[in-house]
């Protein structure tokens, strides 16, 4: 009984600190399925109505003009307001992502992946 | 907030409390940062008092859960309006029909319920993506294809509820033509099956689409007669091969036979849907377009002179490229058989062999396979269209609205739309749009689309300037009896007014279901000009 007590207070407490720290491993699953197929780093050459780039990737291509990397998962500079204004608000032809896609909890995941390599 | 119309406070509220009791509290959203997040990204009224926005949101798992909720709506009056994953930009998005109903985000019903790659079938929920799909088939390398359209993040069920198409055969690129089988709740929170679901112990659901007596599944698209909790879709088993070739044709009148050259491979299911082009036209954008400004000068040039255009472009006026799918013997016979039909029929036709590849592609080159939705690929790539690029750079707008009308397959009907098209912008003061070697979209087999895009922003005056555009195209196209397939929702009233034969009794009739199904009017008020009769307007 002591056992069984102490095992769900060790499992309770990893769920509980699991639930409190963002985890990057989830947030580069959470990028992949959710924000990879615009901002990923490969492309086809071609598509069907245009020249082979990603949405996202070729878009911030031609704003930063190489003065910033084009794919998000180099950046160093991108911090948690920024990121989650963006999922949340849309930009441009990028829409908004309600939370029945991702939820909160994921989207701390997506900003510890994306902040991983932050300049201090 | 916005409350729905007609409804107080004290019983929005109490419906709230139901639909808590229905789903998890959490899944209900009704902060204004939450429902926020249900605003059409694209709308063309963006900030204005007429977007179409919620009031709130509810997200319920289980088919029990909509009809708990139905039934709430029923008590207290309140409109829903049902999205799968709320991915249909341009057409709405995930914001509702009417300003102040509930959205009842069917995202979290998710599960692909059953693929059986020998009977070529998919069962599935609303809420999963053409992406989800592809992965549970790739995953168990079950041997079908998909037949995807270009946003891969929309729902098999609701884009072929909405009429959305793909670029594989005929038959799996018509998405609703190609749905077996529906799970419905209806208005008054009964829950139907369609076909041979209705048959308590039957094992072909999936297998024959109409049962016995009338079909309604059509009902349940693009209308407000229910909410579609589970759909069947026929699949294309997986080919062995994919072949595709390029067929040119020399002159601006080619495009006649060419058209009914491609139609016949087309109509006996030989074909993929045909990718038209022209290189002449291509020129606009290129090192031809002083000339085609040149050919442009005086308004729509004669024939004689389209003619003598091309001649000294040295570039064939057409191109179509054909897409093959079966076994490796077939698809080079068909190949063959393309040729040598259209070299008979269009004098100093080319024929340029293209891509051939077994399928399924290997995993490691998704990535890079171009054109990724002929091979039923789930992709966004085609959001490459609208985004930032060299041509916007400074300027990107936040979306776009459609506007794809149907014509008669022939050349005659492209001609004279590119004409009206190209007249009508004119007349708008805008600059030209369209010349002589129109292109069209071949989507559904038996018939062309052509029509026009246009901007949206999250800028009410930009806004004005594109909806004054739609509006015109839709009435002057529609002079030609030219009319959308779907729209966004702030025209679709508009659009189905379109529809009008003998005093519009289409969509008396329509009515009259309406009154007669979902008397209190809670589901999807307004979708496709079918208003509840408490909200119906004096038709003139």
């Amino acid at each position: 009984m002591r056992r069984t007590l102490f095992l769900l207070l060790v499992i309770g407490s990893g769920n509980f600190l699991l639930a409190q720290k963002p985890s990057e491993t989830n947030g580069k699953v959470v990028f992949d399925k959710w924000c990879a197929p615009c901002h990923g780093a490969v492309a086809p050459k071609n598509v069907m109505f245009g020249t082979g780039a990603l949405a996202g990737t070729s878009a911030l291509a031609v704003k930063y003009k190489g003065k910033l990397p084009a794919v998000l998962e180099q950046r160093t500079d991108l911090t948690s307001v920024m990121i989650k204004s963006v999922v949340r608000h849309g930009l441009f032809g990028m829409p908004i992502t309600r939370k029945t896609e991702v939820s909160d909890a994921e989207l701390e995941d997506v900003v510890a992946y994306l902040t991983r390599n932050r300049k201090k | 907030m916005v409350l729905p119309p007609n409804v107080s406070q004290a019983d929005f509220n109490a419906a709230l409390n139901e639909f808590r009791s229905a789903v998890e509290p959490s899944w209900v959203f009704s902060s204004d940062e939450d429902v926020a997040l249900y605003r059409d990204s694209y709308s063309i009224n963006w900030g204005e008092p007429d977007e179409r926005v919620a009031s709130a949101a509810v997200a319920p798992a289980k088919v029990e859960e909509v009809q708990q909720i139905v039934r709430t709506a029923n008590r207290y009056r309140i409109p829903l309006y049902p999205i799968s994953t709320g991915r249909n930009l341009t057409y709405g998005g995930s914001a509702p029909n009417m300003r102040g109903s509930v959205v009842v985000d069917l995202k979290r019903m998710n599960r692909v319920l059953e693929v059986d790659e020998k009977r070529a079938f998919a069962l599935v929920e609303p809420g999963v993506s053409y992406f989800d799909l592809y992965h549970y088939i790739r995953e168990r390398n079950l041997k079908v294809m998909l037949d995807v359209p270009d946003p891969g993040w929309g729902s098999p069920m609701g884009n072929s509820l909405d009429h959305g198409a793909g670029y594989t055969m005929a038959a799996f690129r018509d998405h609703f033509g190609a749905h077996c089988g529906m799970e419905v709740v209806t208005p008054d929170g009964e829950l139907i099956r369609t076909g041979m679901g209705a048959v308590p112990n039957a094992d072909s659901w999936q297998d024959f689409h109409y049962g016995a007596g009338p079909n309604v599944d059509g009902l349940f698209a693009q209308s407000n007669f229910g909410i579609v909790t589970k759909m069947g879709f026929w699949l294309m088993p997986m080919p062995e091969a994919f072949l595709t070739g390029t067929v040119t044709a020399p002159r601006h009148q080619d495009l006649e036979a060419l058209v009914y050259e491609v139609s016949y491979l087309e109509d006996l299911g030989l074909t993929g849907m045909p990718q038209y082009g022209s290189p002449v036209g291509r020129g606009a954008f290129g090192p031809g377009a002083a000339a085609m400004a040149s050919l442009m000068q005086n308004g729509w040039p004669s024939a004689e002179a389209i003619e003598n255009f091309v001649t000294a472009q040295k570039r064939p006026a057409w191109s179509v490229q054909l897409y093959f799918y079966g076994p490796e013997e077939t698809v080079r016979a068909t190949w063959q058989a393309a040729k040598r039909r259209i070299g008979k029929a269009i004098a100093g036709a080319t024929f340029q062999d293209g891509e051939f590849m077994t399928l399924p592609i290997p995993k490691e080159n998704e990535p890079t396979q171009s054109d990724k939705p002929r091979l039923g690929i789930p992709a966004l790539e085609v959001f490459n269209m609208v985004a930032r690029n060299q041509g916007n750079a400074n300027d990107p707008s936040d979306g776009h609205a459609d506007l794809f009308v149907t014509i008669p397959r022939k050349a005659s009907a492209l001609f004279e739309a590119a004409r009206v098209l190209y007249e009508t912008y004119k007349e708008l003061g805008m600059p030209a749009q369209g010349n002589p070697f129109p292109t069209p979209f071949t989507y559904y087999s038996r018939c062309f689309w052509t029509g026009t895009t246009v901007p949206t922003w999250r800028d009410p005056e930009k806004n004005a300037r594109s909806r004054a555009i739609f509006e015109k195209v839709i009435n002057r196209c529609a002079e030609h009896g030219w009319v959308g397939y779907r729209t966004s929702p702030a025209f679709q009233d508009l659009l189905i007014s379109k529809y009008s034969f003998n005093n519009h009794a289409l969509l008396r009739f329509q009515e009259k279901l309406k009154d007669s199904i979902d008397p209190n009017g809670i589901i999807s008020p307004g979708r496709y000009g079918i208003w509840p009769a408490s909200m119906r307007k004096n038709r003139a």
